[in-house]
């Protein structure tokens, strides 16, 4: 599967509370690898889309991340056309 | 200061101030002036401001992340919102394009005698020759140089004697007599877009990564643009004046680019008409390169494609091929026999709408602490860009509506 | 590199400029695959530039990408860093990048000057 598709898609917990859509991936650079660790889901402000909002996190030496909640992926149950995770 | 910085500044104020007028401009202010005098003076004062404000910005931008504006829309805003913001600005692009080139065929027709529709053509060939073989400064001074033959406007505005009271009194927003409340505000909202187009801030930025520019230069560039766009728009001023003096009380509606040129040679006689003819033909001329080049850095930098007058042609065959094509689109917009003045209006109208999408990247990016560091954006910066970006809001909502209500400014 | 760092993908990595060894521009990060979505630890392990790639990133996308060739795959080994760009190891054409520019290189290299 591509990002592409994984962004945007719906989150729902088992027991059917729906969490938003998935505006980003979280993940961890190490060793050569680019491992995928969580999820952020729910509403991106219309300024977080543009960047703004990132608390200087990055840099042009760095990567950015939101200072959104992440879902840590073990909580991912499965992936079809909703992301569904554990309660 | 050193002798060489001294003369880098004013070498780089003299290729702004001729470098800053374009068809729009000689057009929406020679106009203005035809119908209301000097009373639309005031517009110019708030139109310089503007593009001083946001080209500090797209220029410390530049100089600090290194990359262009356009560069950082897309990992901004998305592929889909980036993908829209192209496609407006190269549209726009083309059609600025295609109006200063009619501006640039028509004063060859003028200096020469030869038909319009021949010298189009040749036109084209001539500004994408220069393109070609000019290194990127030089066709910024080459063109901005020439470019101040423009200055015989301020000579001539001078010499038609104006009542300088009406003058002082067209700064202060008032009152709109010799035409209507609509045709005012279309005015308003086409002499702000002549000022503040989007072409001068992608070119602009661009410009500053392919000289390199670190901090140090920055400052200096500042300097240099800030004072060259402030002459530049005492040379607007002059169009206004000349036009507000000589065209309005004999009732002569400038529907022709040649119109200006005349007013020179009221004033100034064969001399004076020569100098204006120069003047606008390589400000125009110049406009022209700017906006194909805008349009091929724009390509590249959404694509992630090579690009810049640095590299060779044909290693960055794609950034080359843009800019050739926006040449070659314009070059069949104009052929069409359009009139020209009204492809000029359409053209500031169409990149007024277009504005907002151009501007509120550079300032997002400005405030952007991870990019600029210490360099972000400054209350005063954000107050202005912010305020400004509220003005052109409004403007591009109202842009169309207006021009479609006074049918193009003839009421 | 032995530091771990957290990264979100879309905001740092996707539609960001990608740049080859030599410094070069040779495209952006236009999507990524993910490989290992049903397991515990899902990585990225490609990148896609170019041609298709754009065709699940909206309606204009699905039209850029009917006009354009196919995508090239780089696979993740190499990268060599992320920061406001991601820079690959290797020059962009031995990952087989910028053949767009060699395709019109051909036709502007007629122009003298070039």
């Amino acid at each position: 599967m591509r990002i592409s598709e994984l962004l945007n898609r719906e989150v729902v917990t088992e027991s059917g509370l729906r969490l938003g859509r998935v505006h980003d991936i979280r993940g961890e650079l190490a060793g050569g690898r680019l491992r995928i660790t969580g999820l952020c889901a729910g509403k991106l402000g219309v300024l977080e889309r543009y960047g703004v909002g990132t608390q200087g996190s990055g840099g042009s030496s760095e990567p950015k991340v939101h200072g959104h909640p992440v879902i840590p992926w073990e909580r991912v149950v499965r992936v079809g056309t909703q992301v569904v995770i554990r309660d | 200061m050193s002798v060489k910085n001294v003369l880098a500044v004013a070498l780089g104020i003299m290729s702004a101030i001729g470098g800053f007028v374009d068809i729009g401009d000689l057009v929406f202010n020679t106009q203005a002036g035809a119908i209301f005098g000097f009373q639309l003076l005031w517009v110019v004062v708030i139109g310089v401001v503007g593009i001083i404000v946001y080209s500090e910005m797209c220029g410390r931008v530049s100089a600090v992340a290194k990359r262009p504006v356009f560069d950082l829309v897309r990992e901004r805003t998305g592929f889909g919102a980036g993908l829209a913001t192209l496609i407006a600005s190269e549209i726009v692009n083309l059609m600025t394009c295609a109006a200063e080139i009619g501006g640039v065929a028509i004063c060859f027709q003028l200096l020469s005698g030869l038909p319009y529709r021949l010298l189009i053509p040749l036109a084209v060939i001539g500004l994408a020759v220069c393109s070609w073989v000019l290194p990127f400064r030089w066709l910024e001074r080459v063109f901005g140089y020439l470019g101040l033959g423009l200055l015989v406007f301020a000579v001539a505005a001078i010499k038609l004697h104006p009542d300088w009271g009406q003058v002082a009194h067209g700064f202060v927003p008032g009152s709109h007599s010799g035409g209507s409340l609509m045709v005012y505000l279309y005015f308003v909202v086409g002499l702000l877009g002549a000022a503040m187009t989007p072409y001068e801030v992608y070119f602009y930025s661009s410009g500053a990564v392919e000289d390199r520019w670190g901090l140090k230069e920055l400052r200096l560039n500042q300097v240099t643009s800030i004072i060259g766009y402030v002459l530049g728009g005492f040379l607007s001023f002059a169009l206004m004046i000349v036009a507000g003096a000589l065209f309005l009380p004999l009732g002569i509606s400038p529907q022709f680019l040649g119109t200006p040129a005349l007013a020179a040679e009221h004033a100034l006689g064969q001399l004076g008409l020569l100098l204006a003819l120069v003047g606008i033909l390589f400000a125009v001329g110049g406009a022209a390169i700017e906006t194909s080049f805008a349009g091929g850095y724009n390509m590249a930098q959404f694509f992630g494609w090579r690009w810049g007058k640095r590299e060779r042609p044909a290693r960055a065959s794609r950034f080359t091929l843009s800019w050739l094509a926006i040449f070659a689109l314009a070059l069949l917009l104009v052929m069409t026999g359009y009139d020209p003045v009204k492809l000029t209006e359409f053209s500031v109208i169409f990149s007024v709408v277009a504005l907002p999408l151009t501007y509120l990247p550079i300032l997002l990016i400005a405030n952007d602490r991870a990019y600029m560091g210490s360099n972000v954006n400054g209350k005063l910066a954000n107050v202005l860009g912010g305020l400004y970006f509220l003005l052109i809001l409004v403007i591009a909502v109202v842009a169309i509506p207006l021009m479609l209500l006074t049918h193009g400014g003839q009421g | 590199m032995n530091k771990v760092i957290d990264v979100d993908i879309a905001l740092s990595i996707l539609d960001h400029q990608l740049v080859d060894g030599d410094g070069q521009n040779c495209g952006k990060v236009d999507d990524l695959e993910i490989a290992g979505l049903d397991t515990d630890s899902p990585e990225i392990v490609e990148i896609i530039v170019g041609g298709n790639a754009w065709r699940s990133r909206g309606l204009l996308g699905r039209l850029a990408a009917r006009l354009s060739g196919d995508a090239v795959h780089v696979p993740w080994p190499e990268v060599d860093s992320v920061t406001s760009v991601v820079t690959l190891k290797r020059p962009a054409a031995e990952l087989r990048l910028n053949r767009g520019d060699e395709r019109w290189a051909a036709l502007v290299g007629k122009v003298p000057g070039s």
